[in-house]
């Protein structure tokens, strides 16, 4: 098989949008590899990297030998600990899955905020049991405390900028910074983009307390 | 037609044409109309508010509103989301199957539960499946278009699935068990054909490559989205087993009893409310349907008005004194119900012609008249998107789902996207019921 299947572009959209941008991409990227080797990922590449950078990078990852992603929740959950509220901004579900099965007794609130407009997130929630809720830009510090962290998924980290999810910058101000006990990124891409990043925002490394 | 009938007559008639000419405004419209047929009527000697209030059949509004609030409950087991992903996962995201996967769905869930609820937690997911496959116009007119008309079926197959036959239900003119015989097999005999009919002849699936990686892609993200949502067991065993129970107490404790169907569906509804106790008080408090039930109290004031001044029994006289046989007279009668929901809705069609299928049903099998009643405002629910209230919400689910074809193109589903699949299933629907009748009345 040697043809992206059709409609790829939304597909790959509807995909992201609930799922998150680099599992999406994970998981686009092994079936089309499963389907087509290389080629078909190149041509993935080819044909959605520019729209799509961490689409991009991830494929650029497979094609460099990496076959499965690096789901290694172990630092977040150090800095998570002793902690009861988790406030998290962005979306990735493999690696919240993970992180969640780690942090047994730990509240954890989804920012309800998607640089792809219209997110079901009531259908999201429907796959975790009582401890994941929603929060809004506008309530979001009823979670605030000496014992409540937020944490955000970045793709890609350098010496002194990370990239993250718009809704970063929505959240973090000053007033917030005080509020909450610590700050986590944690970099599920590991490496730096190639191309344009479309949907996320550069941000200092300096707002995070601890970059995992 | 005396005054007294004109001037109440005039009143229903204006309602009902302004509220379809003006959908946003539908209930205020009826509402005020019913408080004006109320003044008439007693102004006019017809009879006060008090004795049109007494003619109100609030066990309908009862079973209206206890059956809702069990699709509530369903829902909140995670039901309808979990059987639309084995829907998506059973058709492989073929396109010839998920039109049949999800059409058969709906139908059986819309004889059990609300299919307004239903249909708001299955369609978003159907619709995700279809940009996931990337699909045209034609296909997404034609899919979206039958599974509308699969709920409409199902609705008309059981006594409890749409507002129409639990109307029929609640007025003891048909039983439970009596209704279900007659009526299941020829809407599911409706929608066969029309699935028949669909996929094999008109075949909207054409033009959409056959394409294995994008339905094992498509089927791949789904079961991703929906990796973890299990059953919540808790609420949906209560509400199975009281669903099972009703099912049995409907079909055998007689109505003559003094224990109707409304005071059971009540009783066991309160039931698993209390079970789940915080959720129960929650929907109680906020899910009601109120617009529904006042939608439906103000038509049936305005029915119950012009039913005093004798103008149903009237029509039904003039309908009797047609010099046809009395099978013709039926099948005048439900061609006229077919084409009267087409334009006004089921609700105030079926409100208004049951008194005169009330007349019919003396004379002929009632079962002929009642289910072909039922079958006829069935087809026209499905005549067009408006005339039933699951159409609006599906072109506004479709349109902020914001789906584009393979060119790229934003793909619609508005009135006139749905007119094909509504005029054939109209046709196909109602000559069903025709069929139905007449085979019945011979």
């Amino acid at each position: 098989m040697s043809e992206l299947p059709r409609g790829v572009e939304q597909a790959f959209g509807v995909a992201a949008a609930e799922l998150g941008l680099c599992t999406a991409a994970w998981l686009f990227v092994r079936e089309l590899a499963q389907a087509g080797g290389p080629l078909l990922v190149q041509k993935l590449r080819d044909s959605l990297g520019r729209t799509f950078p961490v689409l991009d990078a991830v494929a650029a990852q497979w094609l460099d030998g990496s076959s499965i992603p690096v789901i290694d929740p172990q630092a977040v959950v150090a800095a998570c600990a002793g902690s009861k509220t988790v406030l998290v901004v962005g979306f990735e579900a493999d690696f919240f899955d993970a992180l969640l099965a780690q942090l047994a007794g730990v509240q954890f609130r989804l920012l309800r905020y998607s640089p792809f407009g219209v997110v079901d997130w009531e259908r999201i929630l429907t796959n975790y049991d009582e401890r994941v809720g929603l929060t809004d830009l506008s309530d979001f510090q009823r979670w605030a405390g000496t014992r409540s962290v937020v944490l955000t998924f970045l793709y890609g980290a350098g010496d002194h900028s990370a990239h993250a999810s718009p809704a970063w910058l929505r959240l973090v101000g000053e007033d917030v910074r005080a509020q909450f006990h610590s700050f986590i990124g944690w970099d599920v891409l590991r490496q730096p983009m190639y191309v344009y990043p479309r949907w996320l925002v550069e941000v200092p490394r300096s707002d995070f307390s601890v970059l995992a | 037609m005396n005054a007294t009938q004109l001037a109440l007559s005039a009143i229903l008639l204006t309602a009902l044409v302004l509220q379809a000419l003006l959908p946003a405004l539908r209930v205020l419209i009826v509402l005020c109309a019913a408080g004006l047929a109320c003044l008439s009527s007693t102004l006019l000697g017809v009879g006060t508010t008090h004795q049109i209030m007494a003619e109100v059949p609030w066990d309908v509004l009862i079973l209206l509103v206890a059956l809702g609030l069990l699709s509530d409950i369903f829902a909140h087991s995670r039901l309808f989301g979990l059987l639309a992903l084995h829907a998506a996962r059973w058709s492989g995201a073929r396109p010839a199957a998920v039109l049949l996967a999800f059409a058969g769905a709906m139908y059986l869930v819309s004889g059990l539960v609300n299919n307004l609820t239903a249909l708001m937690l299955v369609l978003p997911i159907l619709l995700n499946l279809l940009k996931l496959m990337g699909v045209h116009q034609r296909y997404l007119s034609w899919t979206l278009g039958v599974v509308l008309v699969a709920c409409n079926l199902g609705g008309a197959a059981t006594p409890i699935g749409d507002f129409p036959a639990i109307l029929l239900l609640g007025s003891g003119r048909m039983t439970f068990a009596a209704y279900l015989v007659h009526a299941a097999p020829p809407t599911l005999f409706a929608l066969l054909i029309l699935l028949g009919i669909v996929t094999l002849w008109i075949r909207p699936q054409r033009g959409i490559d056959r394409d294995p990686l994008s339905a094992r892609l498509s089927v791949q993200v789904m079961s991703k989205l929906y990796r973890n949502v299990r059953l919540d067991k808790r609420r949906f065993a209560p509400a199975a087993a009281l669903l099972l129970c009703l099912l049995v107490l409907w079909t055998i404790v007689p109505s003559s009893s003094g224990v109707t169907a409304d005071l059971l569906c009540w009783l066991g509804v309160g039931a698993v409310l209390l079970v789940n106790t915080h959720l129960g008080e929650r929907l109680l408090r906020r899910h009601v349907d109120m617009e529904a039930v006042l939608f439906l109290l103000a038509l049936f004031v305005m029915v119950a008005a012009v039913r005093r001044t004798g103008m149903f029994a009237s029509i039904a006289r003039q309908l009797g004194a047609l010099p046809v046989s009395p099978s013709i007279q039926l099948v005048v009668f439900l061609c006229l119900a077919g084409i009267m929901t087409g334009i006004f809705s089921a609700g105030p069609s079926m409100a208004a012609l049951l008194e005169v299928g009330h007349s019919l049903a003396q004379r002929l099998p009632p079962h002929a008249v009642y289910v072909g009643l039922a079958l006829s405002v069935c087809a026209g629910s499905s005549l067009f998107l408006t005339a039933a209230t699951s159409g609006p919400m599906a072109q506004a689910l479709t349109e902020r789902a914001e789906l584009r074809g393979g060119d790229g193109e934003p793909l619609r589903f508005g009135f006139f996207e749905f007119l094909p699949a509504g005029l054939l299933s109209f046709s196909v629907i109602q000559t069903v019921a025709l069929s139905y009748a007449w085979w019945n009345v011979r």
